[in-house]
This record gives structure tokens, C-alpha cells and sequence, in this order.
């Protein structure tokens, strides 16, 4: 008898601790889907290049801080895996509800590309209205909006003007002759006039195109388009040559640190930080950044880079935007974010963050006094073009002009197979 | 006084009974033995053909598409293969692989064989050696490519030492040059690797007989005499698997060119590991990608069928 209520309990164990089990699951479940039903959180992802607080967390944050009931579950990506992790993310079906993207075609992370695979939800009005005009098209695929814009970030040379004063360099030249003369005065005293991370395709991708602002966009803004519609070439433009030419001319100057060709981004950093490089190319808000690790008291001003028989130029435009995935389960509770960073208070939480504009109503700031003085008039005047690899059609061209500027510096290339190598990539 | 043995110690120490003994076979039948091989093994079985075969068969099948990794793709034949091949820069990176695989497998094994030979009997020290020896094949190859970056790098200390002895003028950013990046990656995938072939060879230099060489020393064999028509001959066996090994790693070599050069400058130093990685992930040409690693596959599998047939006559001899 014992031994058959012992069987019995066995049994009756066997049977219950996995429905018990079932059922606990189930209660879980079930109270986690009706949080869900109810809940205004969402999930966000984002490249980060650095242990600084990153402009997205402190958006993130402030919108947390405004709105008490909101739940954004962050998901910072390191910037050199974002791409990668973000695809694998998004064709698995695990994405997060918004995603960092760019503009444009030209990255894989890049706006166009993702919401023509079919990967992004289509944006509501308030993101369509702060897109800048004439840029439509970098952000919407067949008249909807798939990335709206968070930034207007101005693309020239970081200058550090305490430095340039030490070393005699008492006005940042205008004019490029002048810069050459000026790199040579700047080596002879031991600094160097550029800090260049010749070893980072980022840098010297941004260089090259930095220099195209003068030399291919001020007189044909167009450029791009005449080159997608096969009207022209990278190896027939005088003005890509003449870019290409006026990287040869500075490495001949004497205008990069000793050893440039190998440089990392520790070059930039520490170059301008602690005063042996006047200036590097880089985005504008990294001289918030560079400003954070100089000594106190250091002037940074964002310069045009000099023009060379042409109208000052420079590039400015919404290099960074966020999007709805496809998928997402929360898309209302992310709409309602993207809105309020499409407001004044959220693009200017972005802006004091990230150290560059507001992507709205840049135009009406007052700049003096600020590391945008010397481009504040370019920006009133409308002399400005966006970043040119936002436009071009995939992220070989610009990986082709990056290697490609390496090599100039190494004699490796010469400026016909740079220019060739861009135009295969392209298509 | 007689001690019988318990039910345990019986069936521990005890011959059974013969009935019993001659029934086990047939009560515990094979038949259920080898229906357990088969389920114990499936999991194993069905993980091999998905993670290896059928994975790699996919990947193969991209490389015949034009596939961006993202959405939909389209069959584009061999178009991938033909960019390649008339492509210098990725002409350039199946050169820079074989170079890598063949030179380091030549440094990595005359050093780690004359290491494994001067360290194999007599010095006192050997323990010690041997371990420091071997110590760079357990590191990470990312941290140990940083800090050989960071020696190398324009204001590191090898340049340093040179403006320290007078030689200025040799000063450069050698990961940077051309000419030399290639052969500072060399020096750093041959300094880590030495180790590992030198374990190969002591394994096989403890089995070869110290009565054969002391034989050949009495017929008067000089020093050289018995390590080539002696030792050599005895341990073919470790020649054949640690070069194989060393050039079927060699050519997959990728993490210490992206910790040293990222491929460059201007890709000098791409192998075809790093164009995978660079087309598939950094580009988003997949289908392109899956081409170049369906080549650096095909070249490993040539290699290792050369490691199968050196196996198979070390097992004839």
C-alpha cells in the first residue's frame, strides 16, 4: 500500500511541478503583456565612440525626466559594430524601436537604404517638417519620412587659436597660399599646422571632402547629382583633381604632424589638446569634445578651410538622424519621443549636448562669441553644402576616396587611381 | 575463520557465473547499444551539418548573388568572381594571404624546431624556457598586436631606440610604410606563433629513442649529421603537422592586421580574411563577400587536403 502511494506521489510530482511551472510562466507572461499594453516605454540603440555621455542618453534622459511614466531602455553600440549589429538586428527581427541612422544612401546605416529594404516605419508630420529643404531626399523614400534629422553639424578645420597664436599664427589664413606658407612657419617652430589621423579612413575621408567644399561645391553645388545622373565623372572633375592635388600640396608643406600617415584619432585628440597642432578636419562637435581635454582657457573656432581661387565654402547639413523600425511593438510611445526631440526643447537639448546646432532655426542664432563665428556668415549666406557622402549612392565610393587619400600620402596612388577607384565604386 | 564476501564486493571483484556471463551479450543486446550510438550522437551529428556544412553551403550560395545583407538579392553567376579577379587591390590581398601563410610557417617552424631541439634535454633551465616560449600563443592576439602597435607606432619605442643609436634617418611610421607594414605584421604573427610550434616538435623530439642518436654519435655522426639523418627523419611526423597547421592558420590570419594596419596603408597588408570582413560587414556587399571567403575556404581546403595526405603517410611509415 505505501509503496503504491509513494508510486502515486511520484506521479502526481511528475505531473505537477511542470504544470506549477507552465502556470508561473504563463502568470509572467501574462502580467508582462498587460504592462505592455499599458506601457509608454520603449527600447533605443545608438553608436558611441567615447565614455562621454553620448547626446542620444542625454536626450533619452531629459525625455524620461519630463515624461515620469516613460521607460526608455537605452542600447549603446560601440561605433566601430553598430552597422553590423544593427543589420543583423533588424533582418532577425529583434530590433530595438528606434535606431540611430544617417541621411542618405551612402552608409549602411544610412536612411534610404534601410527603409527601401523595408526595415523602417514611415514618421509622422512633425518629423517631415524639420527636414531642411532641398535634402528631401536623403530622408524620404517614396513621399514618406523614414529618418528625421536631430543635427545641423558644420564639417571644416578645428582650429585651436591659442595654439595658432603661440606659434605666430596670429589670424587663421583664408587663403590657401597662405595656409602653405603658414604650415611651413608652424614646422619650423617644432607644432604642425593639421593634426590628420592618416591611418583612420574616417579622417582622411573627411579631409578630402572637407577641401572639396571650396574646390568642387562652391562652384557646382549640384555635383552629386550631375555625377548620378552620369553627366560627369570623379576622374574628369578638375574640381576632385584639384582636392585631391591640394591634400599632395600640404603632406609637400610640411602641414601634417611627422609620422601622419600612421596616425590614430589619438593624433587629433592629443595633437590639439595639447597644443602641437593648430587644427585637424573634423566635425564641429568634436571641438566641444577636444575643448573638454584641453588645458582651461583654450579658444577653438571652427574655420572654413581656405579657398584656393574660389568663394569661401564650407559643409554643413544633418549628418545623423533617428528612425522607427519596421517591427517595433512600441511605435506609438516612439513617435511621441521622436516629436518632442523634433521640438525646440529637444533639438536644443541635442545641440548643447553634442556641440553642434539645432537642426532647426540655426539660421536666427547669434554665433559670435561662439566656436561657429567664423562660419556664421556662411551659414547666413547659404554657403554651404551637405556632407557629399550622404549623397553618394553606397559606402565603397567614400571608402575608395579615404584609402585613396592614405595612399597619396604614402606615394602608394596617384590621384588618377584615387578618382578612378571612386568612380568604380560607385556603380 | 572464513570471510565471505558481501553482495557488493561480489559484484565488484568477482567473476560472475558463468550462465549469467554467457547471457549478458544476448539479454543487453547489441542492437540497443548501437540505436543508443545513434541518438547519443545525433545532437552532435545534426549541430556539425548545421553550424558547418549547411551555414558554409548558404554562405556559398550568397556568393553567387548580389546580396547587400539587407532584404531582397538577385542570382548574378559568377560576376562577383570575375570583379575579383580583375580587381588589383584583391589580387593584391590573395598575395598578401599567401605570403603571411607561407613565411610565417617557414619562420615559425626553423624557430620553433631549433628552440624545441636546443630546449628538448641537458639545459637546466628548460622548464623555465619552454613556458616562456610558449607564453605568446595564450595571449590574445588583439592585446599582444596593440602593444607590438604601440612599439612600432611613429613616436614608440623602437623608433626611439633608433634616434637613440644614431639612426634617424631610418625613422618611420612603420606600420604606415608600404614597404614594411607586410613585414611587421610578419614579425609579430611569426613572434607569437613560434611557441606552438615548438610544442609540436618537443612532443615528437621525446619520442624519438636517445640510443639512436648516441648509436649514430659512436658511428662518428657530427652534431649536424644526427639532427639531419636522425632526429629529422624521426620526427616527420611533427614536421608535416605543425606546418600544416601554422599555414592553414596562417592564411586565415585577420585579428593581428586589424589590431596593426586595419589593412593599410592603403591596403598593403588586406589579406583575404580582412576583405571578407571589410566587404560583408563595413560595406554591405555580402554577396560580394561570400565570393572572397568561398576563395580563401577553397585555398584552405587545398591546403588541408595536402594535411591529409602527409597525415596518411605518417601512418603507413
Amino acid at each position: 500500500m505505501t509503496q503504491h502511494r509513494h508510486t502515486a506521489l511520484r506521479r502526481g510530482a511528475f505531473i505537477a511541478i511542470p504544470v506549477a511551472g507552465a502556470l508561473v510562466l504563463a502568470g509572467c507572461s501574462g502580467s508582462g503583456d498587460e504592462g505592455d499594453s499599458g506601457s509608454t516605454g520603449f527600447s533605443f540603440t545608438y553608436a558611441t565612440s567615447n565614455n562621454l555621455e553620448s547626446p542620444y542618453e542625454a536626450l533619452a534622459n531629459a525625455y524620461m525626466e519630463a515624461n515620469p511614466g516613460v521607460d526608455i531602455e537605452l542600447n549603446p553600440q560601440p561605433n566601430d559594430n553598430y552597422d553590423t549589429t544593427v543589420r543583423t538586428q533588424l533582418q532577425a527581427g529583434n530590433a530595438t524601436d528606434i535606431i540611430q541612422t544617417v541621411p542618405g544612401a551612402g552608409q549602411p546605416r544610412s536612411v534610404v537604404e534601410l527603409a527601401e529594404a523595408g526595415f523602417l516605419a514611415p514618421l509622422g508630420d512633425a518629423s517631415a517638417a524639420i527636414i531642411s529643404e532641398g535634402t528631401e531626399n536623403l530622408f524620404q523614400v517614396d513621399g514618406e519620412t523614414y529618418g528625421q534629422p536631430v543635427d545641423f553639424t558644420v564639417t571644416g578645420i578645428v582650429a585651436n587659436l591659442t595654439t595658432a597664436q603661440d606659434a605666430g599664427v596670429d589670424e587663421f589664413p583664408d587663403d590657401f597660399n597662405a595656409f602653405l606658407d603658414a604650415c611651413a612657419d608652424v614646422a619650423a617652430s617644432g607644432k604642425s599646422m593639421v593634426a590628420l589621423a592618416g591611418a583612420a579612413a574616417p579622417n582622411t575621408g573627411l579631409m578630402a571632402m572637407s577641401i572639396s567644399a571650396t574646390r568642387v561645391y562652391a562652384e557646382t553645388p549640384d555635383w552629386n547629382e550631375q555625377r548620378a545622373a552620369g553627366d560627369t565623372t570623379f576622374a574628369e572633375s578638375e574640381g576632385w583633381q584639384d582636392t585631391l592635388q591640394t591634400v599632395i600640396d600640404m603632406h609637400e608643406a610640411g602641414c601634417f604632424q611627422p609620422g601622419a600617415e600612421g596616425g590614430g584619432f589619438d593624433a587629433i585628440t592629443n595633437g590639439l589638446a595639447g597644443g602641437t597642432s593648430i587644427a585637424a578636419f573634423a566635425p564641429g562637435g568634436s571641438a566641444v569634445e577636444i575643448a573638454q581635454a584641453a588645458p582651461e582657457g583654450v579658444q577653438f573656432m571652427i574655420e572654413p578651410f581656405p579657398a584656393d581661387n574660389s568663394d569661401a565654402f564650407i559643409l554643413a547639413s544633418s549628418n545623423y538622424s533617428l528612425s522607427i523600425t519596421e517591427g517595433s511593438e512600441n511605435q506609438e510611445a516612439a513617435q511621441d519621443f521622436l516629436d518632442w526631440v523634433a521640438g525646440a526643447e529637444g533639438a536644443q537639448i541635442f545641440a548643447d549636448a553634442s556641440g553642434q546646432l539645432p537642426v532647426k532655426g540655426y539660421e536666427e542664432l547669434e554665433l559670435e562669441g561662439t566656436v561657429y563665428e567664423s562660419s556664421a556668415e556662411l551659414l547666413t549666406s547659404g554657403a554651404y553644402a551637405p556632407l557629399p557622402n550622404t549623397i553618394w549612392p553606397n559606402a565603397s565610393v567614400y571608402d575608395a576616396l579615404a584609402s585613396g587619400v592614405q595612399g597619396l600620402l604614402t606615394g602608394q596612388n596617384t590621384i588618377d587611381d584615387v578618382l578612378s577607384a571612386m568612380d568604380a565604386a560607385w556603380g | 575463520m572464513t570471510q565471505t564476501p558481501t553482495s557488493a564486493t561480489r559484484a565488484v571483484v568477482l567473476p560472475e557465473p558463468t550462465g549469467r556471463r554467457a547471457r549478458r551479450p544476448r539479454k543487453r543486446p547489441q542492437g540497443m547499444l548501437a540505436f543508443g550510438h545513434w541518438w547519443w550522437a545525433l545532437p552532435g551529428i545534426l549541430l556539425v551539418l548545421g553550424i558547418h556544412y549547411a551555414s558554409t553551403a548558404v554562405g556559398g550560395f550568397f556568393a553567387f548573388t548580389d546580396w547587400t545583407g539587407l532584404g531582397a538579392f538577385q542570382l548574378i553567376g559568377l560576376d562577383n568572381f570575375v570583379e575579383i579577379f580583375s580587381d588589383p587591390t584583391k589580387i593584391g590581398a590573395v598575395g598578401n594571404t599567401l605570403f603571411l601563410a607561407i613565411a610565417s610557417v617557414i619562420i615559425t617552424n626553423v624557430a620553433g624546431l631549433g628552440i624545441a631541439v636546443g630546449l628538448n634535454r641537458g639545459l637546466k633551465s628548460r622548464y623555465v624556457l619552454r613556458t616562456l616560449f610558449f607564453m605568446p600563443v595564450v595571449l590574445s592576439p588583439l592585446a599582444v598586436s596593440y602593444i607590438w602597435k604601440f612599439i612600432f607606432d611613429y613616436n614608440g619605442p623602437f623608433n626611439g631606440f633608433l634616434g637613440m643609436i644614431g639612426l634617424e634617418e631610418a625613422i618611420r611610421p612603420w606600420l604606415a610604410d608600404p614597404e614594411w607594414a607586410i613585414w611587421i605584421v610578419l614579425v609579430v604573427i611569426s613572434w607569437q606563433n613560434t611557441g606552438f610550434a615548438m610544442v609540436i616538435y618537443m612532443a615528437g623530439l621525446a619520442a624519438v629513442p636517445v640510443e639512436i642518436e648516441e648509436a649514430a654519435a659512436i658511428d662518428g655522426a657530427n652534431l649536424w649529421q644526427r639532427f639531419w639523418h636522425v632526429t629529422l627523419p624521426s620526427i616527420r611526423p611533427a614536421v608535416a603537422i605543425a606546418t600544416t597547421l601554422g599555414l592553414v592558420n596562417g592564411l586565415r590570419i585577420f585579428d593581428q592586421i586589424m589590431a596593426l594596419t586595419g589593412g593599410g596603408p592603403a591596403g598593403a597588408t588586406e589579406t583575404l580574411a580582412t576583405e571578407v570582413y571589410k566587404e560583408s560587414f563595413a560595406l554591405g556587399n555580402f554577396g560580394y563577400g561570400a565570393a572572397l571567403a568561398l576563395i580563401l575556404t577553397l585555398i584552405i581546403l587545398v591546403f588541408a587536403v595536402i594535411q591529409q595526405r602527409l597525415t596518411g603517410e605518417r601512418r603507413e611509415a
